[in-house]
């Protein structure tokens, strides 16, 4: 029998059976359907929190007071003080970092004429901007020169600046932060968010500002560069607090220490390992999918081999041989796994379509994604399923002997 | 040969398609032995028309089966076309089947859901030489051959017994093979349409196909030229049909 012939007679077969056909598919079109999904769904996410940290460059550095024993980040912001200014002094000596820009917290509403707003009022040092890759729109930053004043002068995020002023342009304007009085001098350009706040809900003072208002000591938290390696900055600025901080921690357990130093290639480490542990999930879900499909695939041909024993008789009667029926079953199956593996992941694609649709509205730069890999794999999973699984069935009907096939009722 | 000279030289000498001597079989299911054949002697020559005669339960179609390399003889030789068939593999008598023999069932064994043109390809997919675009045209006469042209693309379903029958005489012809096996082929027909079908063989016999037909009916045998009569799983007797029987005036092919 020619191949082309063996294909045309698979294709026949589970033609003239289309309903029971797609039945049978249903389990491997709902599992790869499931799969590619998830998969698309999960590179999605990757995608987006690898824009929020990539945003920031990979020198990046953070430093926060507190512990990571003691819950959240934002929590441990508000209430500590172990970051000092004598502190940042002498991080500014270190080589391995540099840019180094402490951050105060300025409490209180922001308003302009009868307008009142409640962003995140930050005092600032001129190297955060560059830190956090954030630049002017309207106007300018705030500069050296403004800190070393204590200029009076503020610099709006966008969504701050669309709250107090529409769309007025809020240059040279006075507003209040606070019981002070600041001039407008610049807005930043719209950004988003960055590690999922939105940068642009705020408004920039100057440090020295910031610290005259609080009379506060210490750094709400800290930005910085590193010059080379993240690893010799971070032993550095480890070292060093440790040594300020009498905190005596040679086996470098963190849940001693009063600070936490972060940067954006150890998020990218962290969200590696994430996306490893769903690429873990995935194929598990995948392998139990696919294996329940086959079974069920496998069930239904055996029941299709004894309901066709005549039809196999017949063939070998008309001179079939053992391969050839072989040959026939198999295919059928593994069609049956293949098509249904492409509808479930033309599927799995819509939905994941779908739904990037639908959360992009809330998350800009959430985006629809999937890897070749993932497709590849599904594929090449389908086509196997249908072989390992065919395979008892398509052995069961080759090896039925034509006369009994023949008086089979 | 002691009877040589009662037929003619050429006669003689030419090879019998079937020659089968001392054939037997016994059916092995869990150790327990169905001995359904006994020392079976048989010639059959080309061309001939000869019916396997006998009551259900006889051996015919066991018989057949074997004639027709769908089953092996437990004992004795079984030479097709002059050559011994002992010790072929069940793919070579795959490949006989396709090109040398064809059958006809009494359950007309059709695929459902398929068309009379469909039905009538299927032997041409097992066939190792005949190519794929002479199957239609070849198809095509064989269906012509039985009159059912007009139902060429109908399903089988929508077929009466008599045509579903006609289909298929019209597969086992497609492969233009050597011996076509009819076994009971009007069993589970009404009288009209057994005679149209058994109308549909006798042309093909006239035609010069060699046909074996296996039935208990002594009046569906008459057809043949030649009764092999079955007992017990042994030849009761061999004998010319005189009063040989016809379609042509009983009913037209319709
Ligand atoms: N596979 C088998 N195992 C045991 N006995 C069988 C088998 N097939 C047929 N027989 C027996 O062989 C005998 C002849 O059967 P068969 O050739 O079908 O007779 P016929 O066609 O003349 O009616 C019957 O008694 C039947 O029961
Ligand atoms: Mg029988």
């Amino acid at each position: 029998m020619r191949t082309f012939d063996v294909f045309l007679q698979a294709g026949r077969s589970l033609w003239r059976n289309i309903v029971r056909s797609a039945l049978t598919m249903l389990g491997i079109t709902i599992g790869v359907g499931a799969v590619i999904l998830m998969s698309s769904v999960g590179e999605s996410m990757e995608l987006l929190i690898l824009g929020q940290i990539s945003s920031l460059g990979s020198r990046s550095m953070v430093i926060f007071p507190g512990n990571e024993q003691e819950g959240n980040v934002s929590q441990v912001l508000s209430g500590h003080d172990s970051l000092t200014f004598e502190d940042i002094e002498r991080l500014e000596r270190l080589t391995t970092v540099t840019s180094i820009a402490p951050i105060v917290f300025l409490p209180g509403s922001v308003e302009f004429g009868r307008e009142t707003a409640a962003p995140q009022v930050l005092g600032v040092d001129p190297n955060f901007f560059s830190n956090q890759k954030i630049a002017a729109e309207e106007g300018r930053l705030i500069d050296r020169e403004d800190e070393d004043r204590t200029a009076r002068v503020a610099v709006l995020g966008p969504d701050a600046a669309a709250d107090l002023f529409g769309d007025v342009s809020p240059l040279g304007r006075e507003v209040t932060v606070g019981d002070r009085s600041l001039t407008v001098v610049g807005v930043t350009k719209p950004l988003g968010s960055q590690f999922f706040q939105n940068v642009d809900d705020r408004v920039y003072v100057p440090l020295s500002h910031a610290r005259a208002v609080t009379g506060q000591k210490y750094a709400n938290y800290i930005t910085m560069l590193s010059t080379g390696s993240f690893d010799l900055a971070f032993t550095d600025v480890k070292a060093l607090l440790r040594q300020r901080h009498s905190i005596d921690n040679p086996d470098d357990d963190p849940k001693k220490d009063d600070f936490i130093v972060r940067s954006s290639q150890q998020a990218n480490v962290i969200l590696s390992s994430v996306s490893l542990g769903l690429t873990l999930f995935i194929t598990t879900v995948a392998a139990i999918s696919l294996i329940v499909g086959g079974i069920g695939i496998m069930n239904i041909m055996l029941v299709t081999v004894s309901e066709r024993t005549r039809e196999i008789g017949l063939r070998k009667a008309l001179g079939a041989r053992t391969t050839d029926i072989l040959l026939q079953f198999l295919l059928e199956s593994v069609a049956l796994t293949f098509i249904g593996g492409v509808i479930g992941a033309l599927g799995g694609l819509t939905l994941a379509y779908l739904i990037s649709r639908i959360v992009s509205g809330y998350l800009p730069t959430y985006t629809f994604a999937i890897s070749a890999y993932a497709l590849l794999a599904a594929a090449g999973m389908s086509l196997i399923t249908g072989v390992v699984f065919g395979m008892s069935p398509a052995c069961k009907a080759a090896q039925l002997d034509p006369v009994e096939s023949l008086r089979y009722e | 040969m002691p009877s040589a000279h009662t037929k003619s030289p050429r006669a003689a000498s030419r090879t019998p398609l079937i020659e089968v001597t001392k054939l037997s079989k016994v059916y092995v299911n869990d150790a327990v032995e169905t001995p359904v054949l006994f020392d079976i002697d048989l010639r059959v020559q080309s061309g001939e028309f000869m019916a396997i005669m006998g009551p259900s339960g006889s051996g015919k179609s066991t018989l057949m089966h074997i004639l027709g390399f769908l089953d092996r003889p437990t004992h004795g030789k079984y030479r097709f076309l002059g050559k011994d068939t002992a010790g072929r593999t069940d793919d070579e008598l795959a490949i006989i089947r396709a090109t040398k023999v064809s059958f006809v069932f009494q359950a007309f064994h059709l695929l459902p859901r398929a068309t009379v043109l469909e039905n009538v390809m299927l032997p041409l997919l097992y066939h190792p030489t005949i190519p794929s675009a002479e199957r239609q045209h070849r198809a095509q006469a064989a269906i012509n051959a039985v009159g059912l042209f007009e139902r060429t693309n109908f399903l089988t379903s929508q077929l009466s017994g008599g045509q579903k029958q006609r289909t298929a005489i019209a597969r086992s012809l497609v492969t233009e093979p050597q011996v076509i096996f009819a076994d009971e082929p009007t069993g589970n027909l009404d009288s009209v349409s057994g005679i149209q079908v058994m109308g549909a063989l006798e042309k093909l016999h006239a035609s010069g196909h060699t046909i074996i037909l296996v039935t208990h009916e002594r009046s569906t045998a008459e057809f043949a030229d030649r009764i092999v009569h079955i007992l017990d799983g042994r030849i009761a007797s061999d004998s010319r049909s005189h009063s040989r029987r016809s379609s042509s005036g009983l009913t037209s092919l319709k």
